[in-house]
């Protein structure tokens, strides 16, 4: 035995750590992946949605003296309200240009721009933190390091969803007119469905989604205006490797990257924020249809 | 013999285009004409305004490929940094053993001249590979590949590699003098600069006003409006789009050139895709089916956030307006800001008539 007891590369709590940063950008990227694949729109605001979420959660604790799951259902439902605000308002004028993806892509880019500063309006430009409810507020001590109980309980959440949305999409029968909409809105709309209802429909499921990993992450990072614009590029990248439109594929691609980012920096040394760029520009140019599929569902 | 009447003729014949009525020669040359004597104004419009110009060539460089070409680039801040960059690593790394070689006298504007050329070069050789690669995708695709390419450039700057981009902090860029027989030229003098910017600003204007009107240029614009019954007629669709990126690229990465003398830094903010975002905010705003549409909306953008920035109550908010702005332009009037301009001058235009024929009956 050597005098320095050897010391795994791989702890199991930075894996834990991974997997919760995977959880909060499955959270993000899944609603993203959602309006693309049913709307056919890349939501360039969903960064923007999921930072109200964070801010809202905030406010409602701090209101609420400390009723953190009020907060995130708040935020939730708060932040899907506006998101429903901004497909009527900047999306459905365009709906007869649908063929035109960049319009979309530049009024929801407008969007970003409003929130960006709204928030700065009224909050300053100033980074304010949260801390998780009280009993959840402790770390499980293995020889490895330590485990935040809070992260285990993103990471339940981001489950639950994955399977939530798995089987309200394959076994409701509002889920059976999301995919056949997405895969045919013309067709969709002669069989009788409601398309423009069930566009501003699932842009309200993807808005509650970006607002539920606001709130949810609200204790695991600190909450600035910049905020959007970060996490939004990141959910690009989850979305583009797990393939656009697909939620498994967001699912796969956000732990890719969670993972990457918490056990990326004990391989390379340097050069580890270009890797999630270099991967994206490959999946683009290799796999457009992202690694894990090309499913629209 | 021969080719000296062929230039008096083409000066002649651009004579008679400014003479011919309201032209695009003749709001040219009187753009021109005012930003000639706005240098001698007061000095932080002469700032403003020299930001302008170099606002006004990144969109224009990149509206080449979004308006005329279709593509639409989140990334093009990139080559922004390609061109800023260019200039500071060689004024940095070179200068010195330039002004060694060539005495006080000369170098400054040498290792100007020299830097602007690699920052092109530089530019080139990336957009080359990069353009490549990114035109092979449409529409939101290209836009993402685009941006994932932006974000690459900026963090490799980030990484310092080689030891040359000084990673968060950026490079100061202090520009040289010109010393000949006595006359001195400071190149980081406000008006100096601004009229080193003017004249290329007024020739990249002209030589992107020819590139547009070439038969390349009228090749980009089929694209735009069909890429499959441009391809059908037998024009090989991805290596002009390859083409219309490389020469957009160089447009912006001379703007990059300048925005580093302006600023005196070259910073890795520049590839961001923030940075990017500026000649799509200035371009959208100012109406992209126009030539002129990024220089009236890099105007409106910089005047428009000036003015904001002056009412205390408003102050740092610009980017709300910027984002209705947006909204607003793409909903409900595509042709922006330069559209409400024509519009404007067909109203006043049919004004006169009318007025004039009224008179005409009352005599």
């Amino acid at each position: 035995m050597s005098a320095i007891d050897p010391v795994p590369l791989v702890s199991l709590a930075d894996i834990i750590v991974g997997l919760s940063l995977g959880s909060r950008l499955f959270l993000i990227a899944v609603g993203l992946s959602l309006i693309f694949g049913v709307l056919g729109v890349l939501n360039f605001a969903h960064g923007g949605l999921y930072m109200i979420g964070a801010y809202l959660t905030l406010v409602v604790v701090g209101i609420g003296s400390g009723y953190f799951w009020l907060g995130v259902v708040m935020a939730a439902l708060g932040v899907g309200v506006i998101g429903v605000a901004l497909e009527i308002l900047t999306l459905r004028p365009l709906e007869d240009r649908l063929e035109n993806d960049t319009d979309q892509l530049l009024v929801t880019f407008g969007a970003v721009l409003i929130i960006h500063e709204g928030v700065r309006t009224i909050f300053g430009s100033q980074s304010y933190t949260l801390s998780p409810p009280e009993y959840l507020d402790y770390s499980i001590v293995l020889q490895s390091g330590q485990i935040g109980v809070y992260r285990l309980v993103v990471i339940g959440f981001a489950l639950a969803v994955m399977l939530g949305l798995w089987l309200f999409i394959t076994r409701t029968y509002f889920g059976s007119l999301v995919r056949g909409t997405a895969s045919d809105r013309e067709m969709a709309a002669m069989l009788g469905v409601n398309v423009r209802r069930l566009y501003t429909g699932v842009f309200f499921m993807g808005s509650v989604l970006a607002g539920l990993g606001g709130a949810l992450s609200a204790p695991l990072q600190s909450m600035s205006p910049a905020l959007g614009d970060q996490i939004i590029i990141d959910a690009f990248i989850v979305v583009v490797i797990g393939g656009l439109g697909s939620i498994s594929g967001a699912f796969v691609g956000a732990m890719f990257i969670g993972l990457a980012q918490s056990l990326g920096p004990q391989f390379i040394s340097s050069g580890s924020i270009a890797i999630p760029f270099l991967a994206m520009v490959l999946v683009l140019l290799f796999r457009p249809r992202g690694l894990f599929g090309g499913v629209a569902e | 013999m021969s080719s000296e009447s062929s230039v008096a003729n083409r000066v002649r014949h651009a004579a008679d285009e400014v003479r011919a009525g309201w032209t695009p020669q003749r709001y040219g040359v009187l753009l021109f004409g005012i930003l000639l004597a706005a240098g001698m104004g007061p000095r932080f419009q002469v700032f403003l305004l020299t930001e302008f110009m170099i606002v006004a060539l990144f969109a224009l460089g990149f509206n080449l490929l979004f308006g005329y070409t279709g593509l639409l680039s989140f990334g093009h801040g990139m080559f922004y940094a390609g061109g800023a960059y260019g200039l500071a690593i060689v004024l940095k790394e070179v200068g010195p053993a330039i002004e060694a070689y060539l005495g006080a006298g000369l170098s400054g504007g040498v290792s100007l001249l020299i830097g602007a050329i690699v920052g092109i070069l530089l530019v080139t050789i990336i957009a080359v590979p990069v353009g490549w690669l990114s035109v092979r995708m449409e529409e939101i695709y290209f836009a993402l590949i685009t941006l994932a390419f932006g974000m690459l450039v900026y963090s490799t700057i980030i990484q310092n590699p080689l030891d040359l981009t000084n990673g968060t902090d950026g490079i100061v860029i202090l520009l040289g003098n010109l010393n000949i027989a006595g006359l001195e030229i400071r190149f980081g003098a406000r008006r100096t600069f601004y009229y080193l910017t003017l004249t290329i600003f007024g020739l990249l204007t002209f030589g992107m006003y020819r590139v547009i009107n070439s038969p390349f240029g009228m090749v980009c614009q089929a694209i735009r409006e069909s890429p499959e019954r441009t391809g059908a007629i037998g024009v090989d669709v991805r290596r002009h789009r390859w083409a219309a990126f490389i020469i957009s690229a160089v447009f912006v990465g001379v703007a990059g050139v300048l925005r580093a003398g302006l600023a005196g830094v070259a910073s890795p903010e520049l590839s961001h895709w923030s940075t990017s975002a500026i000649a799509v905010i200035a371009t959208v705003i100012g109406g992209a089916s126009f030539f002129a549409g990024p220089i009236i909306g890099a105007f409106v953008f910089l005047y428009l956030r000036w003015g904001i920035s002056r009412v205390p109550t408003l102050e740092a908010y610009w980017e709300f307006f910027f984002g209705l702005l947006i909204i607003g332009t793409v909903l409900y009037f595509k042709a922006g800001a330069t559209g409400g301009l024509l519009a404007l001058r067909g109203r006043a235009s049919a004004l006169l008539k009318a007025r004039a024929h009224t008179r005409g009956e009352r005599e």
